[in-house]
């Protein structure tokens, strides 16, 4: 009980002590049935504890004033939308009446939640991969702290809990729940807790979560991906390479075929240089034998001498081609045997060149098991 | 004897030449040639040429060659000496020719007999050298000297 007289030392106590209290405090002075003095800290404040504004008859204040006696309540959220506590204790006047009360209110916070603001910004830069933690009340999101490696922007203090929340089913369900959300929602895989938080009676009153991410499981995982989508091309181009190769192996068998008719077709062109020279031969003595009944047959077969030295010199003509031809098969036989080599060697070449792409091929499928073993690694991280 | 007309063969390196009129015709050595018993060994034997038996002669074999294999331009060379009709197989009748007196250089009677064969001139073509032979001393050499001899 206070005394009328030891009100105005009250103020002044008051005054000094609210921004002192940890979770912030708000002093009030009613008089009768109205607040005459109000005095909060800056950081907490209740929009219907103001200077003018009169009290219920229900209210903690009123009833203290009732019964002179000191009163100490928990307020639920319903009243004033916060959990809080109220003190209220009557100021008597000279006659032993109580005139009006000195009331503190002090904000009813979950250990954690007082806590949150200290250990949330700590613990949040303990994960390799940074952290979101997260409070909520029976309704909305009450406090966020991100980290400097990972972010949620859009869960914002305020926030009301939705279907989709897992605090909303903590809540429901009064059960904690680990699970983890997909790429779907937020960008990226997440793990996600979520605990409910009790009052002293054993009412859920909030929850925590944390949220880390599944950043380098889903790099992984796209990584061995890429990988998979990355060797089923290489494969693809070793087999159009192994079909060329095997391509360029039956070229070089029709290749040598070719190179083998022209060979055929050059000892033709012999034969006939050969039947020139036999045509020549025998134009020769044609003209040989005519010459000798040209010179028989004096005078009268002059003329005709002529046209024997004629048939003479086309057949030397006609003879003087053959070795030039000869020539020029030799020519052709030694070229194309030079191109039957190259097209032999680049055969054995092409021969190798598909073991080469066999053997890879080999590899690649090893390396496709590995990034498949990779991807399952990863979807379990 | 102011210009002469020569038929042209060859005996392995060596040019020949005799006067046309004296030459009838140039064939093929015939694939069969008739061997005649107990003759020397330059006859090769005779053909029938066109319903004419005619002696075969192996010219190289007469004149001591030490090669005396034939080639695919071997021939016979029909001469007709002075009511003779032989074959002389020569290595190739390569021409006929006609060539100016001051072509010919006449061999010396010494040298001349000193050979004892039918050659009795030397004609210059350009560069190149042929032995004339006198159809008289061929036939002689070919059909009566070798009975002499013996």
């Amino acid at each position: 009980m206070i005394a009328l007289s030891e009100l105005e030392s009250c103020k002044v106590l008051a005054e000094l002590l609210t921004n002192f209290i940890p979770g912030g405090v708000i002093f009030s002075i009613v008089e009768r049935d109205t607040f005459v003095w109000v005095k909060a800290s800056s950081s907490f404040s209740i929009e219907a504890i103001k200077v003018g504004n009169k009290l219920n008859d229900n209210s903690t204040t009123m009833q203290a004033i009732r019964q002179k006696e000191v009163l100490i309540h928990n307020i639920p959220r319903t009243v004033y939308g916060k959990r809080v506590s109220i003190i209220s204790i009557p100021v008597l006047d000279n006659n032993g009446d109580a005139v009006g009360a000195f009331s503190i209110t002090i904000p009813k916070l979950h250990p954690v939640a007082a806590a949150f603001d200290d250990f949330a910004p700590i613990l949040a830069e303990m994960f390799l991969e940074g952290a979101f933690l997260y409070m909520s009340d029976l309704t909305k999101i009450a406090y966020a702290q991100s980290s400097q490696k990972f972010d949620l922007p859009s869960v914002k203090v305020g926030n009301d809990l939705t279907d989709d929340d897992i605090a909303y089913h903590v809540i429901k369900t009064k059960q904690p729940i680990i699970d983890e959300i997909d790429a779907s929602r937020f960008g990226m895989p997440l793990h996600i807790a979520n605990f409910p938080l009790t009052d002293d009676e054993g009412d859920i009153v909030a929850t925590i979560g944390i949220v880390t991410p599944k950043k380098t499981a889903f790099t992984l995982r796209e990584m061995s991906s890429n990988l998979e989508s990355s060797l089923t091309g290489i494969a693809a181009a070793i087999e159009e390479l192994s079909a060329s190769a095997t391509q360029i192996h039956s070229n070089e068998e029709d290749l040598n075929s070719h190179i083998k008719e022209i060979i055929d077709i050059s000892e033709k062109i012999n034969e006939v240089s050969d039947f020139i020279k036999e045509i020549a031969d025998e134009t020769k003595m044609l003209g040989l034998n005519a010459a000798i009944e040209a010179a028989r047959a004096g005078d009268a077969g002059r003329g005709f001498g002529v046209v024997a030295e004629e048939i003479r010199k086309l057949s030397a003509q006609s003879k003087s081609t053959v070795p030039k031809i000869k020539q020029l098969t030799e020519t052709i036989k030694t070229k194309v045997e030079e191109a039957s080599q190259k097209s032999n060697q680049s055969l054995d070449a092409s021969q190798g060149q598909a073991a080469a792409s066999e053997e890879i091929t080999a590899s690649i499928e090893e390396i496709t098991s590995m990034s498949t073993e990779l991807s399952n690694i990863a979807k379990t991280l | 004897m102011s210009s002469l007309e020569l038929v042209v063969f060859t005996l392995g390196e060596d040019e020949y030449g005799i006067e046309i009129a004296y030459a009838q015709e140039i064939i093929r050595i015939p694939e069969r040639i008739k061997r005649m018993p107990d003759m020397p060994p330059f006859m090769e034997g005779v053909i029938d040429l066109r319903g004419k038996v005619i002696p075969i002669l192996d010219l190289k074999k007469r004149f001591s060659f030490k090669q005396t294999e034939r080639g695919l331009d071997s021939r016979l060379l029909v001469l007709d000496l002075k009511g003779i009709l032989l074959g002389i197989i020569v290595d190739d009748v390569s021409e006929v020719i006609k060539l100016e007196e001051q072509a010919f250089e006449k061999l010396s009677t010494e040298i001349f007999s000193l050979a004892c064969n039918s050659v009795e001139a030397i004609a210059r073509i350009d560069n190149r050298i042929v032995l004339i032979l006198n159809s008289t001393k061929l036939k002689e050499e070919l059909v009566t000297k070798w009975h002499n001899e013996e």
